[in-house]
């Protein structure tokens, strides 16, 4: 374990993103302070601290829904922050997001909400799109809501759309922004589920979360941020089991 | 004295002129909500442009349209555009005037129906790849549009009401055609009368039919709206 304020698995897989002394200010308030860490291919990595620790921030500066302050983040060697309008798509298309809202599109159909990005954005045919989707959907039990409205479900099937909505992209990178918070508590096994089986399957994935099972169960490397900065690191029975700094010790004795 | 019993007499002898009127009124609402509502979307959508000029164009716009009176942009119109050489039916140039108008105040309800759209669905839109107009188009414009369509509709009523003043630069629209007839019959009072019920009917029942139109839309699908 490292006591370090950068993170990297030292995976021997591809390196997918490289987050390079990212600094993010909201006027006078620092959300970051300089984080440097690196995602490897298969990498499942869970974000952990208080809120306002800037893990969601972080999490959304990778696909540039926050525009970084400072700093880089290469994602598969390009520079996310340089992108052009264009490029930024281009690269948006390989990195799939789930938020915590879930963020359906309300105006259209489960199934149109899984399409529409492959149709509109990656020009494949419509059949196609909807065999895929269908094959999503069947994979997560939901296949009987093909026609449904979003609003027509229940929390927990709303998210698994959403995450199936993302996959339907065939992303390189999962990020996950809280998943499960805004889900009534009986709901958030499926959810949970449904990632787990990702991690298993192999998906890189990043994921903001204050399910500590979770964290414990699925993830790789578990990172603490407070503060703006990553405070200590490492794989979930060493983080959970001997945290090495008070403010980790603090925080794990609040949550667990 | 008002002769209450001309009333009906005076719309059930002469109906065939207060319906050419009415014709003419409906056409005037119907074209100008079809064609101000396609001028309110572009000058909404430019007006969220990072083009500035172009902003501040469609900003100054809205904000005059807003500020003068209809009957003198309708003045304006009718007796500039001629003056510039351009040849035009009266009834066009109205529409054109009214659309101009209308454009403004349908530009400022899809604005706000385009703010009404949550900012979670365009980064859900942006984080699947799509770029500014396929959110625009795929996304956003779909659900203010549904937000934005009750007030479209009563904007068709209010032009059904306000097309009135045309009458001033001798469209034959129903105002026009009462105040024609009241000329020869000298029943001023009582075929006014008659023509501010033949509004009411139709204002009545068009608000009615947009009302079944929204709770149709609604109807099985979201609440969302």
């Amino acid at each position: 374990m490292e006591k370090t304020n950068t993170f990297d698995s030292g995976s021997s897989q591809e390196t997918l993103l490289q987050i390079v002394g990212l600094k993010k200010d909201f006027g006078k308030l620092k959300v970051l302070k300089g984080i440097d860490m690196n995602v490897h291919k298969g990498d499942v990595i869970v974000l952990i601290g208080p809120s306002g620790s800037g893990k969601s921030t972080l999490l959304r500066s990778i696909n540039l829904l926050e525009k970084p302050t400072k700093g880089k983040i290469l994602f598969e060697g390009q520079d996310v922050t340089a992108a052009n309008r264009e490029t930024l798509c281009k690269m948006r298309q390989r990195i799939g997001m789930v938020f915590q809202q879930f963020n359906l599109f309300p105006h259209l159909r489960v199934k149109d909400n899984i399409t529409i990005s492959p149709r509109k954005v990656l020009g494949i045919s419509a059949q196609q799109a909807e065999e895929k989707a269908m094959q999503l959907l069947t994979r997560v039990g939901l296949q009987d809501k093909w026609n449904e409205w979003p609003d027509k479900l229940s929390g927990g099937q709303k998210q698994r759309v959403a995450i199936m909505r993302a996959l339907a992209m065939d992303p390189d990178v999962m990020l996950f922004d809280e998943p499960t918070s805004a889900l009534d508590p009986e709901m958030v096994g499926e959810v949970l589920d449904v990632m787990k089986a990702l991690a298993r399957d192999g998906m890189t994935m990043v994921v903001v979360t204050h399910e500590m099972r979770f964290a414990r169960e699925v993830g790789d490397y578990v990172l603490f941020l407070d503060d703006g900065q990553i405070v200590e690191s490492g794989t979930p029975s060493a983080l959970f089991n001997h945290p090495q700094e008070k403010r980790t010790q603090d925080f794990l004795n609040k949550v667990l | 004295m008002i002769h209450f019993d001309k009333i009906w007499t005076i719309i059930s002898t002469k109906y065939s002129v207060f319906f050419e009127g009415v014709g003419i009124t409906l056409k005037l609402a119907f074209f100008t909500v079809l064609f101000g509502s396609l001028l309110g979307l572009i000058v909404a959508i430019s007006r969220r442009t990072r083009i500035l000029p172009l902003r501040w164009l469609m900003n100054a716009y809205v904000t005059f349209i807003r500020g003068t009176p209809l009957l003198v942009q309708v003045l304006l119109i009718v007796y500039g555009l001629p003056q510039l050489g351009v040849r035009m039916e009266r009834l066009t140039m109205c529409v054109i005037a009214l659309v101009i108008n209308s454009g403004a105040y349908m530009a400022e309800l899809i604005r706000a129906g385009l703010q009404s759209v949550e900012r979670g669905q365009v980064e859900a839109a942006q984080s699947l790849g799509m770029n500014s107009s396929q959110t625009m188009l795929y996304i956003i414009l779909p659900q203010a549009i549904k937000v934005t369509l009750p007030a479209m509709g009563n904007e068709f009523v209010a032009i059904i009401k306000e097309s009135s003043i045309l009458y001033a630069v001798g469209v034959y629209e129903l105002t026009y055609q009462a105040y024609k007839l009241a000329s020869v019959n000298y029943y001023y009072i009582e075929t006014l009368i008659a023509a501010a019920i033949i509004y009411f009917v139709l204002t009545y029942v068009a608000t009615w039919l947009l009302t079944l139109l929204e709770r149709r839309m609604r109807r099985g699908e979201n609440k969302y709206v």
